[in-house]
């Protein structure tokens, strides 16, 4: 191959790269709509869940945003009673992984108090969101 | 590898994948260019770096040096730190994409190992640009495969 070919190929390994950043960027930490129900069973903890809602958050010990968003997330579980924020970490728990089709870690699950998923967010949360969201869920269906 | 490791500042291992997503740009163009007795020989110089890294710990890794003799003192202080634990498993998974393209080089196979330069490459590039770990997210992928077995 040429110089300047293998340049230009170069080039666009590097846009292509660029391109799978922002697209990355762009979709991380933003809420889904999620369904299904969770029970303390299923996550493989001891603590229970918590009475108004829950923050699931589950882990790996390589992730490097799971430590901050742990930070996050037990945050927003201090400023509002009721709520809960569990960790699970899926290297001990990797059925739990399948249950749930995890992809990536972080990931977190808003849960009501009816132990339905309501939310559902891959990535470090984006806190304004997902305290709008949190509110909403704690206001009950007639909030929304 | 042991977990126990001092936290380190997050932009430390940023500023080595930056390096090392230079280095892997250079790697490929001699690959491509037909210069493959260079790209091995260069790719294996970044293979090497990448064991210390995943072997000796992120905080002994030599990008992480120059970083903190020659860049940290010029930057306000981190807005929290870092566990060693994922960059140091970041550089194993960058150890072993090289790997195999060190030996696909040797076997003359100098396409194959311009593909996992190029994948390295992206890891490294989105690692330091976006701060997207991508062997992260393989690590959760090779989780649910049962690659990685429960501790």
């Amino acid at each position: 191959m040429s110089p300047v070919a293998a340049l230009a190929l170069l080039a666009a390994l590097v846009l292509l790269a660029t391109a799978v950043g922002l697209v990355q960027r762009a979709r991380a930490g933003r809420l889904r709509s999620a369904s299904g129900t969770v029970t303390a069973a299923d996550l493989g903890v001891d603590a229970p869940l918590g009475a108004r809602a829950s923050l699931v958050q589950f882990s790996t010990p390589t992730c490097a945003q799971c430590p901050g968003t742990a930070r996050l997330l037990s945050g927003l579980a201090a400023d509002h009673p009721g709520v809960v924020h569990l960790e699970v970490d899926l290297t001990r728990h990797p059925d739990v992984a399948d249950r749930f089709g995890v992809l990536q870690t972080p990931t977190t699950l808003l849960v009501d108090a009816g132990r339905a998923v309501r939310a559902r967010i891959g990535g470090a949360p984006r806190r304004d969101a997902l305290e709008h969201e949190l509110r909403t869920v704690l206001g009950g269906p007639d909030a929304r | 590898m042991p977990a126990d490791r001092p936290p380190i500042d997050p932009r430390g291992p940023r500023f080595g994948a930056g390096v090392t997503a230079v280095l892997l740009l250079v790697d490929l163009f001699l690959a491509l260019t037909g210069a493959g007795v260079a790209a091995v020989v260069l790719l294996a110089a970044i293979c090497a770096v990448f064991a210390w890294g995943a072997f000796a710990g992120i905080g002994r890794h030599p990008y992480g040096a120059l970083f903190r003799r020659f860049v940290r003192p010029r930057l306000a202080p981190p807005a929290e730190l870092e566990e060693a634990a994922p960059p140091t498993f970041a550089q194993g998974v960058g150890f072993v994409i090289t790997l195999l393209g060190v030996v696909a080089g040797l076997l003359g196979a100098t396409g194959l190992l311009a593909v996992l330069a190029a994948l390295a490459f992206v890891a490294a590039f989105l690692n330091s640009v976006f701060g997207y770990c991508l062997g992260c997210r393989a690590y959760v992928l090779l989780l649910r495969a049962r690659i990685i077995r429960p501790a």
